[in-house]
């Protein structure tokens, strides 16, 4: 999962970063509106972290910018707590609001939540015939079993899996897996599905040649 | 109930129906009485033509046969009425008579008051003369009727009446139309003094529900001022410069909590997030240091923040410095010492020209005031550049100015530099390590001072601060400058 965190804070930037790091997201980071409505525009994120005031753009504009075209999660961060001002966040377009100071977790899981959201998920659970992915947790069983998996292999198995019977391009996985700081080679995704396939079993995952990968 | 009587427009309206209803009674009482005595002098005049016709009656009588002119002695014809041989004439007689309304009588006594001659229909009250009395003239009324008694001529007694009830009825249809009329003008009167009462409070009932909207929170309404310089214009317009300095006063007041509140939310959301991220699972130590090096990082910029709330707050509650003579050149020469290895670590060159200006004042608060003002200068320059501090003397104040050969402040945003957490670059306290109340404290100490500050910044010529503080009328004279 992809995400963009527009914050102009330094220290909060990094934190915030780091900590999304820690949970296996790939992160980029934007320190104004102008910066962030740029790569929000550029790349797909599978959500936005967005700071109300903000040098050069505030966050209302980003906003205003983005929808409706964009349709990417928005989660406003903002020291503004009245209640006019989350609901002109939320009415503005924003997905979710959360006030400083927050909880990191509690921001994490809003994350998860919004998410799912976007890819039509009820459940922090997806079960796939004998596998099944807890996003919370980010762990794999396999008929109970856990299945060991590196951070970028769990990666890989939830973005398919969330985006179940689809064919996912290549480039959409490079998108979303990799932020603008990995110089990822290409083959590296080749390597992450056999990966998963000696671990899930070789039918989990198909290739479209051509298209990309599918489970269905 | 009691509460519609105390409105205003009851209240007028009351005092304006009595006051009404005493001018209608008035009216109506003074018309009733002039058409009575109008209606009685018409009647007294009758009775007295009908007295007359009567005399002239008897008189004709009296007169010897043949004779048909000239007058008769009083006193003859009181011998033929003593005699009882005197009769008015048929023609006379037919008047006096019978009990329809509007009849007449008469009778005459002489002035034993035996009764000597009366028509038939007089009524048994009638007045009787009093024997051994002036009975003078006498005018009354009896009943129905109008009832007149004098002395007549050879000192008889003549009493003659008359029955008024026609013009009685016709002076009660009168009084009744009267207060009908009466009526209808109170009313109509009541109408149009509430109609008039309403139209005057209608003004002062919409100032009044307007002021209550705002009091209830809708700060950004005003009353309606018409334009013409009525006594009601000229309250909206008191009201509505109360309600613009009462909205500032919150609007400030609000955009300053949010601010802070904001200031303050972001160093707290950094501590615990990264203290929540990095307690996650075991570090490396060069982890932990940094993380350790990020919070305190952010506790110091929380210091700074909170302290520079802690000086507005009490420069802003403080009131009038305390003042005592000082002098302004070694305040300026020993802030620039202080701030000598910031200006070094920004490469920054501070030239000072300064003569000993006496001034006074607080000389806490003024070393804080020069400090924020070079200190912005230093920091808002680029590597390189020249900051000048000044000062001088003027006839009843002194003046220090702080210019900088940088890149100037935008035109925009020159108005709002001196507002809590207004910050030209945008730029926040963690990038740039100032609190964005600098230049606040710096007014709120010059405020304190009763003096001025004021910012000139064209275009690609630097930034010029100067501070103008006044001198006390009777103090000393200015010191020379050297």
């Amino acid at each position: 999962m992809r995400l963009l965190v527009i914050e102009d804070d330094p220290a909060l930037l990094r934190t915030l970063a780091a900590s999304l790091r820690e949970e296996n997201y790939a992160v980029d980071t934007a320190a104004d509106g102008a910066d962030g409505l740029l790569k929000a525009q550029q790349n797909t994120y599978d959500a936005i972290l967005l700071d109300v005031m903000l040098p050069k753009l505030d966050g209302w504009g980003v906003l205003a910018a983005l929808r409706p075209a964009n349709r990417t999660p928005v989660l406003m961060l903002t020291a503004l707590d009245a209640v006019p001002a989350r609901i002109k966040g939320l009415d503005a377009g924003a997905d979710d609001y959360l006030t400083k100071p927050f909880d990191i977790d509690e921001l994490l899981a809003r994350l998860r939540a919004l998410i799912r959201r976007a890819a039509g998920q009820t459940s922090t659970r997806i079960a796939i015939g004998e596998l099944s992915i807890d996003t919370a947790a980010r762990r794999a069983t396999v008929a109970g079993e856990e299945i060991v998996l590196t951070a970028r292999e769990y990666a890989l198995l939830e973005y398919l899996a969330l985006h179940r019977g689809e064919v996912v391009t290549r480039a959409a996985l490079y998108e979303h897996l990799f932020d603008e700081a990995d110089d990822s080679l290409s083959n590296l995704l080749d390597v992450h599905v056999s990966n998963l396939r000696k671990k899930l079993g070789r039918d989990l995952i198909a290739t479209r040649r051509g298209h990309g990968y599918c489970i269905e | 109930m009691s509460v519609v009587f105390h409105s205003l427009r009851w209240r007028v309206q009351l005092w304006h129906g009595a006051i009404l209803l005493l001018a209608v009674l008035a009216f109506c009482l003074t018309a009733y009485r002039l058409a009575w005595a109008s209606q009685l002098r018409h009647i007294d005049k009758s009775i007295a033509q009908n007295e007359w016709t009567m005399f002239h009656g008897l008189m004709v009588a009296c007169r010897p046969e043949g004779v048909d002119k000239g007058s008769v002695p009083p006193e003859a014809i009181v011998e033929r009425l003593r005699a009882g041989t005197l009769a008015v004439p048929a023609t006379v007689a037919a008047r006096f008579g019978g009990n329809e309304p509007g009849y007449l009588y008469f009778a005459i006594y002489d002035r034993d008051g035996r009764r000597l001659l009366h028509s038939e229909n007089l009524p048994a009250d009638s007045a009787l003369p009093q024997p051994e009395q002036d009975t003078g003239e006498l005018y009354r009324l009896v009943g129905s009727r109008r009832e007149t008694m004098h002395g007549g001529p050879g000192g008889l007694i003549v009493v003659s009446g008359r029955d008024i009830t026609a013009e009685r009825e016709s002076l009660h249809r009168f009084a009744w139309s009267l207060g009908a009329l009466g009526l209808a003008v109170w009313s109509f009167g009541l109408l149009g003094g509430w109609w008039l009462a309403g139209r005057a409070i209608k003004p002062i009932a919409t100032i009044s529900r307007t002021a209550t909207r705002i009091a209830a929170g809708n700060l950004s309404e005003r009353i309606d001022v018409q334009g013409t310089d009525s006594e009601l214009d000229q309250l909206g317009r008191v009201l509505n410069d109360t309600f613009d300095r009462l909205h500032e006063t919150l609007e400030q007041q609000k955009r300053f909590t949010a601010d802070a509140s904001h200031e303050l939310r972001t160093p707290i959301t950094i501590l615990l997030s990264e203290t929540q991220r990095i307690l996650k699972r075991e570090r490396t130590p060069a982890e932990y240091e940094e993380a350790i090096r990020t919070c305190h990082d952010t506790a110091a910029r929380m210091r700074r923040l909170v302290e520079a709330l802690l000086l507005l707050a009490r420069q802003e509650a403080s009131g009038a410095a305390p003042r005592e003579s000082c002098d302004l050149a070694a305040i300026l020469r020993e802030t620039i010492a202080q701030l000598a290895p910031l200006a070094k670590e920004r490469g920054i060159d501070v030239r000072a020209e300064l003569s000993p200006t006496r001034c006074d004042g607080d000389p806490a608060s003024l070393a804080i005031l020069a400090s924020n003002l070079v200190a912005n200068a230093i920091q808002h320059h680029s590597t390189g550049g020249h900051v000048e501090v000044s000062c001088a003397t003027a006839a009843h104040s002194v003046a220090f100015s702080v210019r900088d050969d940088g890149p100037g402040i935008p035109a925009e945003d020159l108005p709002h530099i001196f507002r809590r957490f207004y910050r030209v670059d945008k730029a926040r306290a963690g990038a740039s390590g100032h609190t964005g109340l600098g230049l606040a404290i710096a007014k709120a100490i010059v405020d304190n001072h009763g003096g001025s500050i004021s910012v000139s910044s064209p275009v690609g010529h630097g930034t010029r601060f100067t501070v103008t503080l006044p001198t006390a009328p009777t103090g000393s004279a200015p010191a020379p400058r050297g």
